[in-house]
């Protein structure tokens, strides 16, 4: 007789970017640094971190290196004395870059595969934020041929053109229960791809004081035909219809940064990087179901994210020919604003705090180590969509190692 | 060279050692004092006072699930931590598990439920209705059918066959309710009682014919409901009161409303104009959104079924839905009316012997309009709201995970005390089909 409507079982999925997820490992050496170096013609590495200093690069080379990153994040329910942790699930960022030009000419090619942005987190399949996300496997992969030309013997620019490829795979409860008692889930799974650039200027002054400008610009993935796979009761199906596919976007933001490095003697350099991270651009989350039930409307989420920054100091120390020694330290200001923090992305301010270093076995093959390490600031707060209350703290612990061969 | 080459492959084999002890060790700590203290309070023994709510009653029963996540029972289970000793219930056994029997949700086609009776694994004793006796210390007092008034009444004991269980041959319509819940060296208690006083009377339609859906005369309330907590308190004990809830607040009088079933009569006679409802006074009208059907109404086989004279039940002035049916909005004024001077009584009452109050009324208000927390949207609606089982007026596992912590921030706020609130993920909602 009566229709039970099956009105909005499901708060609207989730899909948040922080700066959790903006990934500051991109070169072994500048890793070291605290992710410093724009300012820096240090190696191949500069195909990311400032295209112009590409062209001051004195050799050709070619390098690649992994980062295993452990994120570790732990949540304390408001009112519980129980603190959940992430399953320990290892993330690998990973950088390839290579560098040519004649010797004699005043430009230089390059070629960075990175990853900029990526997260991955597994709270488990029955944690007290589960109707919320119990895990997500993000990764963005950025690939950018660049050309860098050396105007004068004192300025570089240089641009690229960034592809990217994003993979998203975000799994959740659902608070629909079997006749077990057991709940529902859905896995939200996807590719999607993404255009921009990024550019620099890199200045070195007659003191060889040297000065860096850089804008890679924001990157729009977009989303389509991913699958939305909701796990059930049958007696759902109808509102939840196998086979469903979505449609989003997902915007990685802009970021600039101006960068100085400062020879502090023949041997010893220190680099500053201070980056505007244009987080603005991410207002809301929207999500099109090729297939609307009267259970299952597209959703349009708040974000509602402020522009984010970040300070980073390094020094690089050429302890003898072939031995170099790093170190860095950096705070970094979150984008996500209270009410807006999700266990996707456990984002707060931060401090960084790195070490590495690099040994030229021969003056062609050199290898470089680094560990990065984050401590993102305890937050306690009340999610305003899913009103998942509680205190996150996360560190995060990245060790690296690369390989490169110059000529 | 050599020695130097050595030298960094050491350097480089204690960093990355170092790096995995160091990421191992270093998990993130969040400090924090919840579960520490008792505060003012003691809960080494705590009992718990009240109805069908208290006793775990659900979809339309009393069965050995619903009697485990009962709210006291979760939030005896979080006063562990602070000093909370063993919490005793009458629980059926395994092999009786379903209790009184329940209602079971066996099909949900095009948003159509139907509901069935689960028969089997029952607890009855005799074919008139007794179940299984249940005998040990008990700490949840909730008895199904319990109200204010029929507390101190005797004979209500051999009536009702909730409370029939718990008492011996001899007490058996000799003891009541409110002599039954005494001389347990309680140290803590909860009250949560009165909400049949006034539902009773609502879920028969505002038709009285017996003294269980009668509406407790307002002084009378307040006279026995202070004789409980003089007793409850009578050894100095803290504990805390739970208000009335607003009978409109649950799906029982909010799911089968007159626009649906005009909506269904159209669809069937696209001419059909009104619903006709007889009132409390007599009186035959047109009905309004004013006025509430009660749940069990869209199963009762009634609606649009023609008399004697072909005229359709419901649907005409001469064959209107009966008095019992429906609780017209001069009766809703008048059961509201009753609630808020129970409510003033009962909180003036636990002001002046300094008891923690769960607001139900206020919060159950808000779960009408919906709220959500942690990641689950809970509202009052039938089925899907997620806090009421499919009785349409008692609590699924999950509404008492929720009703729990009602009760858990009372007490902390009142005594000082930090016990943990309970994780309401853990506990489901209604059970679909999965067929």
């Amino acid at each position: 007789m009566r229709k039970i409507l099956l009105s909005v079982l499901l708060s609207a999925p989730l899909w948040v970017l922080g700066q959790g997820f903006q990934v500051n490992l991109q070169g072994q050496k500048q890793i070291g640094m605290a992710g410093a170096g724009s300012a820096l013609a240090l190696d191949e590495a500069s195909v990311f971190y400032n295209p112009g200093a590409v062209s001051f690069l004195e050799k050709n080379s070619i390098s690649a290196g992994v980062n295993p990153l452990l994120f570790k994040s732990a949540f304390q329910r408001t009112g519980s004395n129980v603190t959940e942790d992430v399953k320990n699930k290892i993330a690998p960022p990973f950088e390839f870059y290579a560098v040519w030009g004649p010797k004699s000419n005043r430009w230089k090619l390059g070629l960075g595969v990175y990853t900029p942005f990526g997260g991955l987190v597994d709270w488990g399949d029955n944690w007290s934020g589960k109707y919320a996300l119990t895990s997500l496997n993000l990764k963005a992969i950025y690939v950018q041929p660049t050309l860098s030309v050396k105007i004068t013997d004192q300025i570089g620019i240089g641009a690229g053109f960034v592809y990217n490829h994003g993979d998203v795979n975000l799994q959740r409860a659902l608070p629909v229960n079997y006749p077990d008692g057991r709940s529902g889930k859905v896995t939200l799974d996807g590719t999607g791809k993404g255009y921009g650039w990024n550019a620099g200027i890199y200045i070195k002054t007659l003191s060889n004081v040297t000065f860096a400008i850089v804008h890679k610009s924001k990157v729009v993935t977009k989303l389509d035909g991913g699958s939305a796979q909701f796990d059930v009761p049958e007696s759902l199906r109808t509102s939840f219809p196998a086979g469903n596919t979505f449609n989003a976007e997902l915007p990685l933001p802009a970021t600039t940064s101006l960068g100085i490095g400062i020879p502090l003697s023949k041997s010893t350099l220190l680099a500053f990087d201070a980056s505007w991270v244009q987080w603005h651009i991410y207002q809301d989350l929207s999500f099109d179901y090729a297939t609307n039930t009267s259970a299952l409307a597209d959703t349009k989420s708040a974000r509602n994210y402020r522009d984010g920054s970040s300070f980073k100091l390094g020094i690089n120390h050429q302890a003898s020919d072939k031995l170099a020694l790093r170190a860095g330290v950096g705070y970094a200001f979150s984008p996500v604003q209270d009410g807006y923090v999700t266990p996707e992305a456990p984002d707060a301010d931060r401090y960084i705090l790195s070490a590495g270093a690099g040994y030229a076995f021969t003056s062609k093959f050199e290898v470089n180590a680094s560990f990065f390490f984050e401590d993102v600031k305890s937050r306690k707060q009340r999610n305003i969509e899913t009103g998942l209350d509680g205190t996150f703290k996360t560190l995060v612990y990245a060790p690296g190692i690369s390989l490169t061969y110059k000529w | 060279m050599v020695g130097e080459f050595q030298m960094k492959k050491y350097i480089y084999n204690s960093f990355f050692a170092a790096v995995i002890l160091f990421a191992a060790a270093c998990k993130p700590d969040i400090d924090t004092a919840v579960g520490t203290s008792a505060g003012q309070a003691n809960f080494s023994k705590y009992i718990a006072v009240g109805n069908s709510l208290t006793s775990g009653f659900a979809d339309g029963g009393l069965y050995l699930e619903g009697q485990k996540v009962a709210y006291p029972n979760l939030v005896a289970a979080q006063m562990a931590t602070v000093g909370g000793g063993s919490f005793t219930s009458p629980f059926f056994t395994d092999a009786q598990a379903n209790g009184s029997g329940y209602l079971n949700l066996s099909a949900l086609v095009n948003g159509t439920p139907t509901l069935t009776n689960v028969t089997s694994n029952l607890a009855y004793r005799d074919a008139a209705g007794h179940l299984a006796k249940y005998t040990g210390e008990v700490q949840n007092l909730g008895i199904p059918g319990m109200r204010v008034d029929l507390a101190f009444a005797a004979p209500f004991g051999a009536a009702n066959p909730y409370l029939e269980r718990l008492l011996t041959d001899a007490q058996v319509g000799t003891v009541s309710y409110f002599q039954f819940i005494q001389g347990r060296n309680h140290t803590f208690f909860s009250l949560w009682l009165g909400n049949n006083d006034a539902l009773g009377y609502a879920t028969n339609g505002g038709v009285t014919t017996d003294a269980t859906n009668v509406l407790t005369d307002k002084s009378t309330f307040a006279l026995l409901y202070s004789n409980l907590v003089n007793s409850l308190t009578a050894g100095g004990q803290k504990g805390v009161v739970a208000t009335i809830p607003d009978v409109t607040a649950i799906p029982y009088f909010n799911t089968v409303t007159i626009a649906a079933l005009l909506n269904a009569a159209k669809a069937i006679n696209p001419a059909a104009a009104a619903i006709y409802i007889q009132t409390g006074t007599g009186a035959v009208r047109a009905a309004t959104a004013d006025d509430l059907i009660r749940l069990p109404f869209q199963s009762s086989g009634l609606f649009g079924v023609p008399n004697a004279s072909g005229l359709p039940y419901g649907l005409h002035p001469l064959n209107p839905i009966a008095n019992n049916w429906v609780l017209d909005k001069d009766e809703i004024v008048k059961v509201k009316d009753y609630v808020l001077s129970y409510n003033s009584t009962i909180k003036s009452l636990a002001d002046s012997k300094g008891l923690a109050i769960a607001d139900t009324y206020t919060y159950l208000n808000q779960v009408k309009t919906g709220i959500v927390l942690q990641g689950v949207g809970i509202n009052s609606g039938f089925i899907t709201g997620g806090a009421f089982s499919l009785d349409g007026v008692h609590l699924t596992p999950r509404g008492n995970a929720v009703i729990a912590n009602v009760f858990i921030d009372a007490i902390n706020g009142k005594y000082g005390s930090n016990i943990p609130t309970v994780d309401i993920t853990q506990y489901r909602g209604v059970k679909f089909p999965d067929k």
